[in-house]
Parts: C-alpha cells; structure tokens; sequence
C-alpha cells in the first residue's frame, strides 16, 4: 500500500474512493460527464456574448473587430462549439428534468435519453448553422 | 450565520468549508428554475442570433434595441450568469481544496457579477443610445 510509504510523524493521506478509470464507459457517464465539460466552455463563451454586445453598444469600428473575428475559420469554430455545448448541455438539463420527476430511470429508457441528448444535441447544432447559411 | 447551525460550531468551520453550509436546497432550486428559463430563454437566443447573423451593424443595434428583444435577452444574461455562477461552484467544491478552494470562489462570483453588469450594461446601452 501506498500509505506505508509515507514517513513517520506526518498524516496519513485519506482514502480516496475509485474514481473514473476504474469505470466501464456507459452512455449515461460519458454524457454526465459531458454535461459538466459544456457547462465549464458555456461559461467561458459567454465572454462572446459579453464582446458581442459591448462591441455593439460601442461603435461601428468596435463592431467590425468583432465581426471580423466571428466570420474568421477560428470564429466560426468557436461559435460552432458554443452552439453544440449550449444544445448538448440544454438537452442534458432536460433530461436531468425528466430523472428529477422520476421517470425513465430504467435500464433502456436512461440509455435512450442520453443518445437522443448525444445526438439531439449535435442535430440541432447542425440545423441552426444550415439555417445560418442558408438563410440570408 | 444562520440559527439553525448555532449550537456547538464556530464561524470558523464555515470559512473552513467544514459541514453543511445549510444552503444547498435554496442553491439546487435556483439552479433548476433557472436552468428551466434557460431552456426557452436559450432557444429565444438562438433565434435572435440567427436573426441578427447577416445584418450589419445599424441592423444589430435596430434588433437588439427592440423592447421584446431587449428585455428577453436581458433575462437570459441574468438566468444564464446566475445558472453558472452556482454550477461553476459546485464544479470548484468538486475539484479545489483548501485556500485555493476559497480564492476560486470568489474569482468566480466576481468574474460572474464583472459578465453580468458588462451585459445588462451594453444591452441597454444599445437601447437607449
């Protein structure tokens, strides 16, 4: 054990329980675990917002940066993330919705809910760009 | 401190993360009533932004100075920076310990109410400028 390797005098470090790399991968886990990391890029992204509107409340040169910014392959990607993780994450909400009232807990239906929260989600992504490039 | 947690603690093992804060169930509610307005707030957003997508930057400021416009996207802002001012919390209690634990929660609520004025601000800059 590792703990009788620590020298004498000083504490013991605490047992810790098995964390993720003894898990088998399940679709439920890995959209929990999902659901966290777009919360943590959501949060960041809305320095976008913060820029968009700032920009706007500005003037047309401040504007133009952002524009510029947005429309560039790195803004576009970004934006493109920032749609997938507000859908992905809105759809994980919703179902964390649909557990919290007690239904769809059993073995199938849980599965499901997180596929269609999988795919939903990058479905929708792809929609709202397809209507972006589409509509003008 | 509230009465409930008198008895033998101190304030100290508050500061010290120590036991119950005795504010989760007010926490876990505002983080699903405004994970709920997110829902319809998020969809509204991104119909705005397609709206707004090809517009130049008159046409922006004509569509975020609409009144509806204007008042649904200033209650995303707040639903949305308060949704991830408690899940950016609860994310640093998960992985932060000790001193370092406190100092993230603080960059977090300050780094959340820094976003939420500079939004609600600009927002309305546009409207009434």
């Amino acid at each position: 054990m590792a703990s009788s390797e620590v020298a004498p005098g000083r504490p013991r470090p605490r047992p810790l329980s098995p964390h993720l790399q003894i898990y088998r991968f399940t679709v439920t886990m890995v959209m929990s675990i999902l659901h966290r990391i777009t919360g943590v890029g959501l949060y960041v992204g809305v320095l976008l917002l913060a820029w968009f509107l700032i920009a706007a409340s500005t003037d047309a040169a401040a504007f133009g940066w952002f524009t510029a910014f947005i429309q560039s392959f790195i803004g576009r990607l970004v934006l493109f993330g920032f749609t997938w993780a507000l859908f992905n994450h809105m759809l994980g909400g919703i179902r964390h919705f649909i557990w919290d009232a007690g239904y769809g807990l059993e073995a199938p239906t849980r599965d499901q809910l997180a596929w269609i929260g999988a795919i939903g989600g990058l479905a929708l992504t792809f929609i709202t760009f397809a209507i972006g490039y589409a509509v003008r | 401190m509230s009465g409930k947690t008198g008895g033998l603690r101190t304030p100290l093992t508050r500061v010290r993360f120590l036991g119950t804060a005795q504010k989760g169930t007010g926490e876990a509610r505002l983080i699903h009533v405004t994970g709920l307005a997110n829902i319809l707030l998020g969809l509204y957003f991104v119909w705005l932004i397609l709206d707004v997508l090809h517009k130049d930057y008159n046409g922006v400021r004509a569509t975020l100075g609409n009144p509806i416009n204007a008042i649904l996207l200033l209650a995303f802002i707040l639903s949305g920076i308060v949704h991830m001012e408690i899940g950016m919390r609860s994310v640093i209690v998960d992985y932060v310990d000790g001193r370092m634990r406190a100092l993230a929660l603080m960059a977090n609520t300050c780094f959340c109410a820094l976003l939420a004025v500079a939004c609600v601000y600009a927002t309305l800059r546009v409207s009434f400028t």
